[in-house]
This record gives C-alpha cells, structure tokens and sequence, in this order.
C-alpha cells in the first residue's frame, strides 16, 4: 500500500483571528494533494472531461487532531482505498514537518458522472484503463 | 405458469434479502420491503452511493450488468421491477449463450 506526498506552507491568510487554520481549508489541502495524483495517471478534470467524464465529490469528512498555523510546513499524505465500486475514495493524512505529528486526517469520495450528469455504475473502456493504473500504484500486488 | 411465478416470488425474496444485506439496513428486515415500493428517494429510502454497492452485488450475484443510473431508473424502480429486470437479463443472457 503506497502513499503520495504533497508539501505545502500554511499562508496568513488561511488562519483564523486566533491564529490557527481555518477548518474549510484542509479541504483545499486534500484537493491540492489529490491534483497531484491525478494529474499523475491523466485524470485531471479536464482529462476527465475530455473522455465524456466528471467526479464530482459526494461525500467529504475531515478530523481535526491539532492545529495548524501560519508559516507551518506541511505535508499532504494521498493514499486511494482499493475501489469496491464505481467510485474514488481517496484518504488523507496531513502532517507538520516539523516533527511529523499528524494535524488532521479525512477522506474523499467521488463518483463518476457522464456529462449530462448520469451517474456511472460501472467503469468501461479509457477511463476504466486510467483507473486500474491508479490502482495498481497504490496497490502493487 | 405456476412454477414460473413461484421462481419469480422466489427471486424477489433473494433481492429483498440482497438489499437489506449489501446495504447493511439496521432498521428494514428483507419482509418489511413491499415489491411496489421505490428503492430510491421515498419508498425505501436508497441514494445513489446505495445504488454503487447494489450494481456490484447484483452483477455477483446473478451475473446481470446495470451500467449506469439511466438503466437503473428503470432497474431500481422497486423490488418488483429489479426481478423482472434480473429475469429478464438473465434469460437474454441464456439465449445468447446458447446461440454463441
């Protein structure tokens, strides 16, 4: 089981007036490492579109274990769960470089949606190729 | 005829029971879903993430494909409609077996 590491430093203005992050953008933290798998297997959106496709996100939780503040590196962890359905699931640890402790973990499902918005049940031709590559890198076996 | 509705009374009691499993249903029990009811919206209640997990188990099950949300309107109406839908499949499914 294999994890992708995405680095980013927390900005001014993404801390609240107590000084620590605004929750809604660990949100922006999990989009940001998950581009960077994407774009990885050419399923960026508008890869995605380009075959007929969107993944909008269905469902979207985050834990907060300790905050994060200005100037903060931070390191996104990505891992996709092997998908059991038509859909993505993809989980999330963020860690403070400083000395590895994690601030938050979440998770992130997307469905598959044809671009009159019918919901795909199950996956064919390209996009079923670009996925099992994704898979197959994080589930070498 | 006879054995034919007893098979397909049969079938639905599998689904009903499909359902209630797959979906892991705490408060429905497979007889307490009536063949006329919705699955989706009211009725039953499902939403489209139950629907991902149905489609998987379904294909397992009785090795019949429902591609997308556009054949499952149909499929998914209600208890009644996913057995003739299953019937259905799976008898076009035998005859082109048994041509190939």
């Amino acid at each position: 089981m294999r994890w992708v590491e995405t680095t980013t430093t927390v900005r001014f203005n993404e801390v609240d007036q107590w000084g620590i992050t605004w929750y809604g953008h660990y949100f922006a933290w999990f989009e940001l490492a998950r581009m960077k798998v994407l774009e990885k297997f050419s399923l960026l959106p508008e890869q995605f579109t380009a075959l007929g496709f969107i993944a909008p996100v269905a469902s979207a939780r985050c834990e907060f274990k300790k905050p994060a503040r200005t100037n903060d590196i931070i390191t996104i962890q990505t891992h996709l769960l092997k998908p059991q359905t038509a859909s993505l699931t993809f989980r999330f640890e963020i860690l403070l470089r400083a000395d590895g402790s994690l601030l938050a973990k979440g998770e992130t499902l997307q469905v598959l949606q044809k671009l009159d918005g019918t919901l795909i049940y199950k996956l064919t031709g390209t996009l079923k190729d670009l996925v099992e590559a994704m898979v197959q890198y994080f589930w070498p076996d | 005829m006879q054995t034919h509705l007893l098979e397909r009374n049969y079938l639905l009691a599998n689904l009903k029971e499909l359902i209630v499993r797959t979906l892991r249903l705490e408060d429905v029990s497979p007889e307490d879903i009536i063949d006329s009811e919705p699955l989706f919206g009211e009725g039953l209640g499902l939403d489209s993430i139950d629907a991902l997990e149905l489609v998987v188990a379904i294909e397992r099950e009785y090795q019949v494909e429902i591609p997308d949300a556009e054949v499952g309107r149909r499929a998914f109406a209600s208890v009644s409609a996913l057995g003739d839908f299953v019937l259905e499949k799976s008898s076009a499914q035998k005859a082109s077996d048994a041509v190939g």
